[in-house]
C-alpha cells in the first residue's frame, strides 16, 4: 500500500516546488527594502537633481477602471484629441487592460517607444526634429518634423501655455518617469506629501512617494511614486482611486538599464511599402492649409487633482456616440451621457461637448451648466 | 525441490480486482528445464497470473520469483532473459513484420543492436515467416500473427519462455510445428511455461503441469503424478455402506464415502496399487451379504480429472 | 544443462542507453501515415492561404483577417507567419493532442505496451523516449509549417528584405534567421500541452480518448485566456503566451516571453511528466 502511494510522491514534490518557485521569485523580490530615510523634499529634490538623460526598459501598464470589460478592440485605441490636464497621459489605451513597452531614451530629443502587441506593435520614434509613429498592424508611418530648436515641453513649465501640437505625441509620456515628472509638477502644490515604505521596482531599490489630495472633490485616492534610490529617476507611477483596493493604473519598469541605447535605434525611416503620411507642422503655422479639422478648443477650470476639462463639440463625437461599446460604456443623466469611471468622470453634454474630470458628477454637470 | 532449482515460484499470489479475486492464494512451482502446462478454462486466471509473472501487473498479495529474483522488482534484470507472449500478439498493423521485431528488439536494452537484423531474420526463419516478413502485419492472418509474436518471444536466447495460448488462432500444421519448436527449445534446456485451455495439447508436450479454476490453483505436479490422482474406482451403490466401505478397503482399495443418498449411498473406492479385477470386487461384495444395487467401475481420462477439479468442460476439439 | 550458459555469450550486460529504442520511436512515428497525413495538413495551411491571397489581390485588406495578411503581397516570408498565427491556436495542439494523446494509450491499443514493457523497455524510459518522440512532432509540424509558407510564399511572391514590426527593414538572411527562432518558439509553446497528453494517455487504454481529452484542454485553456476576468488565472495557462512568437519580429528581439514561456512550459512538463510517472511506475498493463 505504502508503495503505491509512493509514486505518487514525484508528482506532489513537482507541484509543490514548482508552485514554490513560482510563489518564492516575487516574495524574494518584493523582500524589505531597507535605505536611509529621507523626506518627502528631499525625494522630491532626488528627482530634480537627476541626471539620467540615457536609459532603456520594458514597462509593463496595468489599470483597473472599474470598467464593463469589453472585448480587446472595441474601445478607440488611441485618442490624440484633447491632452492637457492633469490625467493628459492615460491615453484611452491604458482602457483596454495591461500594456506592455519598451522604451529608448538618450536625452530629451531621443527617444522610442515599443507598444508590445500581439503579433504587434505600434512605435513612436523620436530622433532629434523628426518624429515618426509606425503601426504594424496597417504597416502606416506618420512623420512629422519639429520646427528647430524646439523641444517638447518639459515638465515644470507651464504646459496649457505651450503645449506643442497634441497630434504629436512625446515617446517619453509614457514612461514612468516622465508621467511622474508631469504629475508632480501639477499635483505637487495641492498634495499632502508622504513617504511610504520602500519598494523594489525592476529589481531596484526605491523611496515611494505618496502624494495625497488636500481637496475632497476628487476620485483619486492618491498617487504613489517610486524613485529610484541611487539615481532619483521615477520607477513607477501608482494612481489609486477612492475606495477600490487595486490600483486603478499602475505603470512601471519591470526592467530599466541605464546604458546608453544604440543609435540604431532611433535611425528610422519609413520601410519601403508603407503608407507614409506627413504631418505638415510649423511651430510658426498653427493653421496648416490641410490641417484635417479645426482643432477641439478645450478650456481647464480649476487646478491639479480636481481640474476639469472641457472640449467645445469635436466632430468625431458623432460617429462616436453611434458606436455600439459607447453606448454600453455610458449612461445617461441628467445633461448628457456619462462615462464613469473608478479614477474620472466623462461627460458627453447634450449639446456635443466633453466634460472630463477625476471628480464627481455633479461637479462635471455643475461646471457643463456654467459655461 | 529447492528454490534454486525453480524458474518459476509464487507463494500466495494473489490478485484482486475491486472485491473480486481474479487470482487467489497461488503456489507455483515451475522446476528448470520443465514443459510446464498451465492449464484451466477461459477466465480462470491463467492471463492475469503470467501478467504478473512478468511484471505487467502488480500482486496485490504473495510473492513471484522468476529465474531466482522477486518480481516485479527487478524486471529490468530478469525480462532480458524472459521470452514471452501474452494475451495474443501485438503489433503495429502499419509496419512489416521485421520491422516490428525490430521495434521490439529495440526495446531490449539488452539486446546488442549489432546483430539486429541477423536475430530478426532467424527468428523469423524458425517459425516460418521469412517470405512475409517484408508485408505489413495488417495483411498478415491471425495464424501468421501468432506465429510473429512466437518469434518476438525467440529474439534472444532465453532462459525461459512463457506463451500464453501459443496455438491460438493455428491451424493443425501450425498447431505441429509449435509443438516441435517447444520440444526443440526444451531440449536445449529452456524452460517453458505454456497456458492452455486444450488438454490435448498440454498432454502432448508437457512434463509438468498445474491447473486452475475460478482463480485458484486446484492440482500441480508432474503429469504422472496427476493421472496418478486419476485412476480408475469403483462406485458401488448399496444400503450398507459401512459394510462395503470394510470389503473395498480389504481389497486395497481407498474409499471416498459420499453424503448417505435417501435410500442407497453411493461408496466409490480408487483402486490401489495391487491389480485387482472388478468381477472379484463384486464377487466379494455379494459374498460379503452387501446388497449391490449398483456397481460400476470407472477409468477417468486425464480429462476427466480435471473437469471435475475444474468443474468445467474443456474445449477438446480445435 | 541451463539455458543461463547461452546467455553470457550473446546477451550484453550493461544496458543500452535507450537510444535504439528512440530510433524506432522516431521511425514508427514518422513511418505511419496519419502522420503523413497531420503534416500534409499542415503544410496545406500555408499553402492555401498564400494561393488565397494570390488570387484575391484586393489590395490592402485594412487589417482585417489574421495578423500579417497585408503583407504578404510585398513579402511571401509573411506567409510562414500567418500561416504560423492560424495554426498555433487550432491546427498545431490538435495535431499535437493526436500524438500525445496517442503515445502510451495508442501502444496499449495495439497490444505493443505489454510488448515494450517486457522487452524490457523500462517504464520510466518508455516515457521519457514517447515524450521526447512527442516532442520531436512539435518540431516537425511547426517547421513543416514555416518550410511550406516559405516555399510557397517564395514562390508566388516577391522575396528580398523584410519589414519588421517595429517598421525597421531586415535582410532576407537575418529574416530567415528570425523565422528559425519562430519556429523554435511555437516548437517550446507546444512542449506543455505534449506533456499533458503523456498523462492523459496514461490514464487510459482508448487513445482516442486522450486525444480528444489533450484537445480540448488546449481549447479550454485558450478559451479561459480570452476570459477577462480571469487575468489572474492567465500567466498559468499553458496557451498564454503561444502568440508570442511576434517578438522575434521585433527590433531589438525581445526574448522576455520566450523566456518566460520556457519557464511556463518547463513547470507544465515537470508536473506533468511526474504526474505520468505516478501514473504510469505501478500501473497494471491489463491491455
Amino acid at each position: 500500500m505504502s508503495r503505491n502511494w509512493l509514486r505518487w510522491a514525484p508528482a506532489a514534490a513537482a507541484v509543490v516546488v514548482v508552485a514554490g518557485v513560482a510563489i518564492a521569485v516575487p516574495t524574494v523580490a518584493n523582500a524589505s527594502v531597507s535605505l536611509p530615510d529621507k523626506t518627502p523634499t528631499q525625494i522630491l529634490e532626488l528627482v530634480a537633481s537627476s541626471n539620467v538623460r540615457a536609459f532603456s526598459g520594458t514597462v509593463e501598464e496595468t489599470s483597473d477602471l472599474g470598467l464593463p470589460s469589453l472585448p480587446a478592440g472595441s474601445v478607440p485605441s488611441s485618442s490624440r484629441g484633447s491632452s492637457s490636464g492633469a490625467l493628459s497621459a492615460a491615453d484611452l489605451s491604458l482602457l483596454t487592460g495591461p500594456n506592455s513597452l519598451r522604451v529608448y531614451v538618450d536625452g530629451p530629443s531621443k527617444a522610442r517607444v515599443q507598444n508590445l502587441e500581439s503579433l504587434a506593435e505600434r512605435d513612436v520614434i523620436r530622433n532629434g526634429s523628426d518624429v515618426w509613429v509606425y503601426d504594424s498592424k496597417d504597416n502606416s508611418v506618420a512623420h512629422t518634423t519639429l520646427a528647430s530648436r524646439q523641444h517638447f515641453v518639459r515638465p515644470g513649465t507651464t504646459p496649457q501655455a505651450t503645449s506643442p501640437d497634441p497630434t504629436t505625441p512625446d515617446p517619453q509620456d509614457a514612461t514612468p518617469a516622465g508621467l511622474a515628472k508631469k504629475l508632480i509638477a501639477q499635483l505637487e502644490p495641492t498634495s499632502t506629501l508622504s513617504v511610504d515604505s520602500n519598494v523594489r521596482v525592476a529589481g531596484r531599490p526605491a523611496y515611494d512617494l505618496v502624494l495625497t489630495p488636500k481637496v475632497t472633490d476628487t476620485l483619486i485616492g492618491s498617487v504613489s511614486i517610486a524613485v529610484d534610490a541611487e539615481t532619483g529617476v521615477p520607477l513607477q507611477v501608482r494612481i489609486d482611486a477612492r475606495g477600490q483596493k487595486t490600483p486603478a493604473v499602475n505603470i512601471g519598469f519591470s526592467s530599466i538599464d541605464l546604458a546608453t541605447p544604440a543609435a540604431s535605434l532611433f535611425a528610422f525611416s519609413a520601410p519601403a511599402g508603407a503608407k507614409v503620411t506627413e504631418i505638415n507642422q510649423h511651430a510658426t503655422a498653427p493653421k496648416a492649409p490641410d490641417a484635417p479639422a479645426t482643432k477641439p478648443t478645450e478650456t481647464v477650470t480649476g487646478h491639479g487633482w480636481d481640474a476639469v476639462v472641457t472640449v467645445a463639440a469635436a466632430n468625431s463625437l458623432g460617429t462616436l456616440s453611434q458606436s455600439r461599446s459607447f453606448g454600453e460604456l455610458t449612461t445617461a443623466v441628467a445633461g448628457g451621457r456619462l462615462l464613469h469611471t473608478s479614477l474620472f468622470n466623462v461627460l458627453f453634454t447634450s449639446d456635443g461637448r466633453i466634460v472630463a474630470g477625476s471628480v464627481s458628477v455633479a461637479r462635471l454637470q455643475e461646471v457643463a451648466t456654467a459655461q | 525441490m529447492t528454490a534454486a532449482e525453480l524458474a518459476i515460484e509464487t507463494r500466495g499470489l494473489t490478485k484482486r480486482f475491486g472485491g473480486y479475486a481474479a487470482v487467489n492464494d497461488i503456489d507455483l512451482s515451475v522446476p528448470h528445464g520443465s514443459v510446464f502446462g498451465f492449464l484451466g478454462p477461459n477466465g480462470s486466471g491463467k492471463t492475469t497470473t503470467i501478467r504478473m509473472l512478468l511484471g505487467l501487473a502488480s500482486p496485490t498479495s504473495g510473492e513471484v520469483r522468476v529465474l531466482g529474483a522477486a518480481m516485479p522488482r527487478d524486471n529490468a534484470s530478469v525480462l532480458p532473459r524472459v521470452g514471452a507472449l501474452v494475451e495474443g500478439p501485438g503489433f503495429y498493423p502499419y509496419l512489416s513484420g521485421a520491422d516490428n521485431l525490430r521495434r521490439l528488439d529495440s526495446a531490449d536494452l539488452y539486446a546488442p543492436s549489432r546483430t539486429r537484423s541477423a536475430r530478426v531474420a532467424d527468428a523469423l526463419e524458425r517459425v516460418g515467416l521469412s517470405a512475409a516478413a517484408g508485408k505489413k502485419v495488417k495483411a498478415y492472418s491471425l495464424g501468421m500473427k501468432q506465429r510473429l509474436g512466437i518469434a518476438n518471444a525467440l529474439l534472444t536466447p532465453r532462459e525461459l519462455l512463457i506463451l500464453d495460448e501459443p496455438t491460438n488462432g493455428l491451424d493443425p500444421q501450425g498447431t505441429r510445428e509449435v509443438r516441435s519448436l517447444v520440444r526443440s527449445l526444451a531440449s536445449q534446456g529452456t524452460t517453458i511455461f505454456v497456458s492452455s485451455h486444450l488438454l490435448a495439447e498440454i498432454e502432448q508436450i508437457c512434463t509438468h503441469a498445474a491447473v486452475m479454476s475460478v482463480g485458484s490453483l486446484v492440482a500441480q505436479g508432474t503429469l504422472d503424478q496427476l493421472r496418478d490422482v486419476g485412476r480408475p474406482r469403483a462406485r458401488v451403490q448399496t444400503p450398507d455402506p459401512q459394510l462395503a466401505t470394510g470389503v473395498l478397503e480389504k481389497l486395497g482399495m481407498t474409499v471416498q464415502q459420499l453424503p448417505p443418498d435417501s435410500v442407497d449411498t453411493t461408496v466409490v473406492a480408487i483402486f490401489g496399487d495391487k491389480p485387482v479385477e472388478p468381477d472379484t470386487v463384486v464377487a466379494a461384495l455379494v459374498k460379503a451379504k452387501v446388497r449391490v444395487r449398483g456397481f460400476a467401475v470407472e477409468s477417468p481420462s486425464l480429462e476427466d480429472r480435471f473437469v471435475s477439479l475444474t468443474g468445467e468442460g474443456f474445449n477438446v476439439d480445435h | 544443462m541451463r539455458g543461463s550458459t547461452l546467455t553470457t555469450n550473446t546477451i550484453r550486460t550493461r544496458p543500452a542507453s535507450g537510444l535504439a529504442l528512440l530510433g524506432t520511436e522516431l521511425s514508427v512515428l514518422f513511418r505511419r501515415k496519419r502522420t503523413w497525413a497531420m503534416l500534409a495538413a499542415l503544410a496545406a495551411v500555408p499553402i492555401l492561404i498564400a494561393i488565397a491571397v494570390r488570387l484575391t489581390r484586393s489590395g490592402s485588406g485594412g487589417g482585417a483577417g489574421p495578423a500579417f495578411l497585408d503583407r504578404i503581397e510585398n513579402n511571401g516570408l509573411f506567409v510562414v507567419f500567418v500561416a504560423l498565427g492560424v495554426c498555433v491556436p487550432l491546427f498545431l495542439p490538435l495535431t499535437v493532442g493526436v500524438v500525445a494523446g496517442d503515445t502510451i494509450a495508442g501502444e496499449a491499443s495495439n497490444g505493443t505496451l505489454r510488448y515494450l514493457l517486457i522487452a524490457p523497455a523500462g517504464r520510466i524510459r518508455l516515457l521519457a523516449v514517447k515524450y521526447v518522440g512527442a516532442a520531436a512532432f512539435c518540431l516537425a509540424a511547426t517547421l513543416v509549417v514555416c518550410i511550406a509558407g516559405a516555399l510557397i510564399g517564395f514562390a508566388l511572391f516577391p522575396s528580398g528584405s523584410v519589414t519588421i514590426l517595429s517598421g525597421d527593414t531586415v535582410s532576407l538572411g537575418n529574416a530567415l534567421g528570425r523565422s528559425l527562432l519562430v519556429a523554435l518558439y511555437v516548437t517550446v509553446s507546444l512542449l506543455g500541452l505534449s506533456a499533458i497528453g503523456l498523462f492523459l494517455s496514461t490514464l487510459t487504454d482508448v487513445p482516442v480518448g486522450a486525444m480528444a481529452a489533450t484537445i480540448i484542454l488546449s481549447v479550454t485553456s485558450e478559451v479561459l485566456d480570452q476570459l477577462p476576468q480571469l487575468g489572474w488565472l492567465h500567466p498559468w495557462l499553458f496557451s498564454n503566451y503561444w502568440l508570442g512568437f511576434g517578438d522575434f519580429l521585433r527590433d531589438p528581439i525581445s526574448w522576455a516571453n520566450f523566456v518566460t514561456n520556457a519557464e511556463l512550459q518547463g513547470g507544465y512538463i515537470i508536473v506533468f511528466a511526474a504526474l505520468a510517472y505516478g501514473r504510469f511506475a505501478a500501473k497494471d498493463i491489463l491491455s
